[in-house]
């Protein structure tokens, strides 16, 4: 997939690069509204990547021109500024979706693989990795044919892994994910571990190899 | 003591006592004129009774008069000095028309008298003249003036005390009206000072001083929560830098043991910054009044929505959850109730022991959320100030700041207390 990143402090913007090039995706960057004007103007992306405060104008009026000519693209919005109207405001004017800085490379990895999803496969909401398929519109997962009871958490830390799959996801990037970052869960990860345990065990009772790995310690990996 | 009653002391004080000291310097000034009347009259008399010497070469006949009275009395020659005296006065009173109670004066009447004693030669002889005036109108016109300046006295006096307080009350209105507007000022809020009516400069000049007062710490308070909120808004960067370097830095392979828990001890550094950044800003939101979006909510959906969300953490820590949940609509934000509400439930969880207890009761009037913990209870006035942690808390020690400004903002209140060894948190509605 090919993607835009609009982001002007360039640490943030390296590591959002190299985190989704690694996974064999095209990634350019803007640092500025002009660069990323023209960007937008020239290049069709899967998704582009916005910032809303920009050194010399704002995202803002990057989506409206996005919106105004009927590009396609999606839109994610990150931002620094969680307020409900920034909120609404982007969502109205038409970006899929609005992640709040600070955040984990692999929540944005995930929010990204959702948005792509739902432009590229339109209707079909089948994900299909292996031998596992999973029906997003009603939330089942099957391995070959075999149907898998999954509990709500665990369908979703499924679809963050499979978004992620590949790449080593901290525990506390799961625990937001899960429980919100409203939520202080510093204290428990054990959860994550025995919602990681149960799914693996699901996973492998139904015939699947054992994807998931632990990572040092700091989290857990999905590998092919 | 009220100003008006220190001020009336005061006043009372010295009104009394310079009316005294006039009454005194009066009176004596009126019983000197009038002593000094009686002797005029004394020396007229006496000399009739010279001229009459002088004339006649014969004492004159004694005759008694209602007001005088004169007797002549044998005297060795050079004898008497003459000299003005103040003595009694034998007042013959007629026995038909003497009052009743003068009966025991034997037909006579004492009052005080004004005296000449003189002498006169009249051929050989030398008699001393002793000359007696009633002083008795003299005295009645000194009471007279007396009583009347007293009634004085006291007719200022209460209509001093009376004008005072009605007036200094009137006065002292803007006063109140000013401390009235101080007590309800609040920093946070919007409201100014209005201005208060009145005529007085000083009133006036404090009126406009707690005015400009009330705006400067409104303006400092502003600046620092834009301070605060522009410092927090900024530290959101670097915060997210570090963290997507992190995200970064962990997927590069083989990491040791000793990395690991470095890596680890970042992670968690990290997200309790950014937990801490956020509650600061939320604090900041809050006490701005910036979320306003309200809903129509059933609190009884969203606590078990909320229960839900904690469940696998009452089962891990095999806490007994009893909750009893009433059917109650609320107008609030969405968001900050789900704040709120985890908020207390997170702390009930994390503030609990093993196998411990929580118990969540939600009425018409009230949320109460109960959990065992320590069995001491807390300080209740502490608790709800920012940054107060037990030691052992990991926590922002912002959660029952934000907790209570949650409430505050939609006019709940927030009580702790600690009941049957639970530490109860009551929200009222």
């Amino acid at each position: 997939m090919k993607i835009l990143i609009i982001e002007d402090e360039e640490g943030l913007r390296e590591s959002i690069e190299e985190y989704f090039t690694e996974d064999g995706n095209i990634c350019e960057t803007a640092h500025n509204y002009q660069v990323a004007l023209s960007k937008v103007n020239l290049y069709r992306y899967d998704c582009i990547l916005l910032d809303i405060t920009l050194p010399d104008g704002s995202g803002m009026d990057v989506l409206k021109i996005i919106k105004e000519n009927n590009y396609p693209d999606g839109v994610l919005i990150i931002s620094a500024k969680n307020s409900l109207d920034d909120r609404l405001d982007g969502l109205n004017l038409g970006a899929d979706d609005y992640l709040v800085k600070p955040f984990h490379l692999s929540e944005l990895k995930a929010r990204v693989t959702a948005i792509i999803r739902r432009k590229t496969f339109g209707g079909s909401n089948q994900l299909v990795f292996n031998e596992i398929t999973i029906d997003l519109l009603s939330k089942e997962v099957k391995v070959g044919k075999q149907p898998i009871k999954f509990t709500r958490k665990e369908y979703a830390l499924l679809l963050y892994f499979l978004a992620n799959k590949g790449k080593v996801v901290s525990k506390n990037a799961i625990a937001e994910h899960l429980w919100g970052d409203g939520i202080d869960m510093a204290n428990n990860f054990d959860f994550i571990y025995s919602h990681i345990k149960n799914i693996r065990k699901k996973l492998m009772e139904a015939g699947c190899k054992d994807y998931i790995q632990a990572a040092y310690g700091m989290g857990y990996k999905f590998i092919d | 003591m009220k100003l008006l009653a220190k001020y009336n002391r005061v006043n009372l004080i010295t009104t009394i006592v310079v009316m005294l000291i006039t009454g005194i310097i009066y009176y004596q000034a009126i019983s000197w004129i009038l002593t000094n009347q009686n002797d005029k009259d004394l020396v007229v008399e006496e000399q009739e009774v010279f001229d009459y010497v002088k004339l006649n070469h014969q004492l004159p006949q004694t005759f008694q008069s209602d007001d005088q009275q004169i007797t002549f009395t044998e005297a060795p020659p050079g004898s008497v000095k003459r000299e003005f005296i103040n003595t009694i006065y034998f007042k013959k009173v007629e026995e038909d028309d003497k009052p009743e109670k003068h009966r025991h004066h034997h037909h006579h009447e004492y009052e005080a008298g004004r005296g000449l004693v003189s002498s006169v030669t009249v051929g050989n002889q030398y008699y001393k003249i002793l000359i007696v005036e009633s002083k008795v109108e003299t005295e009645d016109l000194i009471q007279l003036i007396f009583t009347i300046t007293i009634c004085v006295i006291l007719l200022l006096l209460v209509t001093l005390v009376v004008t005072n307080r009605l007036i200094l009350n009137r006065i002292w209105q803007p006063f109140y009206s000013i401390m009235k507007e101080l007590r309800g000022f609040n920093i946070a809020d919007t409201k100014e000072i209005p201005q208060v009516e009145t005529t007085t400069d000083e009133f006036k000049e404090l009126n406009k001083t707690v005015v400009d007062m009330a705006a400067r710490a409104k303006l400092d308070y502003k600046d620092l929560k834009i301070f605060t909120e522009n410092a927090s808004h900024e530290l959101l960067t670097p915060i997210a830098v570090i963290n997507s370097k992190l995200d970064t830095l962990i997927q590069t392979e083989n990491f040791s043991p000793q990395q690991s828990k470095l890596l680890n001890d970042l992670y968690g550094a990290v997200s309790r910054l950014n937990r801490l950044n956020q509650s600061l800003l939320l604090l900041v939101k809050i006490e701005n009044r910036l979320l306003h979006e309200q809903q129509q909510i059933n609190l009884k959906e969203l606590t078990e929505e909320m229960i839900g969300q904690f469940e696998e953490i009452f089962q891990d820590k095999d806490i007994q959850l009893n909750y009893n949940l009433d059917d109650k609509e609320i107008y609030a934000s969405h968001y900050l109730l789900e704040i709120l509400l985890s908020n207390l439930i997170n702390n009930a969880i994390r503030h609990n022991y093993r196998a411990g207890s929580i118990n969540i009761t939600l009425t018409v009037q009230s949320l109460i959320i109960q959990n065992t913990g320590e069995s001491v209870p807390l300080a209740e006035e502490k608790i709800f100030t920012r940054f107060h942690k037990s030691s052992k808390s990991e926590g922002s020690g912002l959660g029952l700041t934000i907790c209570r400004q949650i409430c505050e903002n939609f006019n709940y209140t927030l009580n702790y207390s600690y009941q049957n060894s639970y530490h109860t948190f009551t929200i009222t509605f």
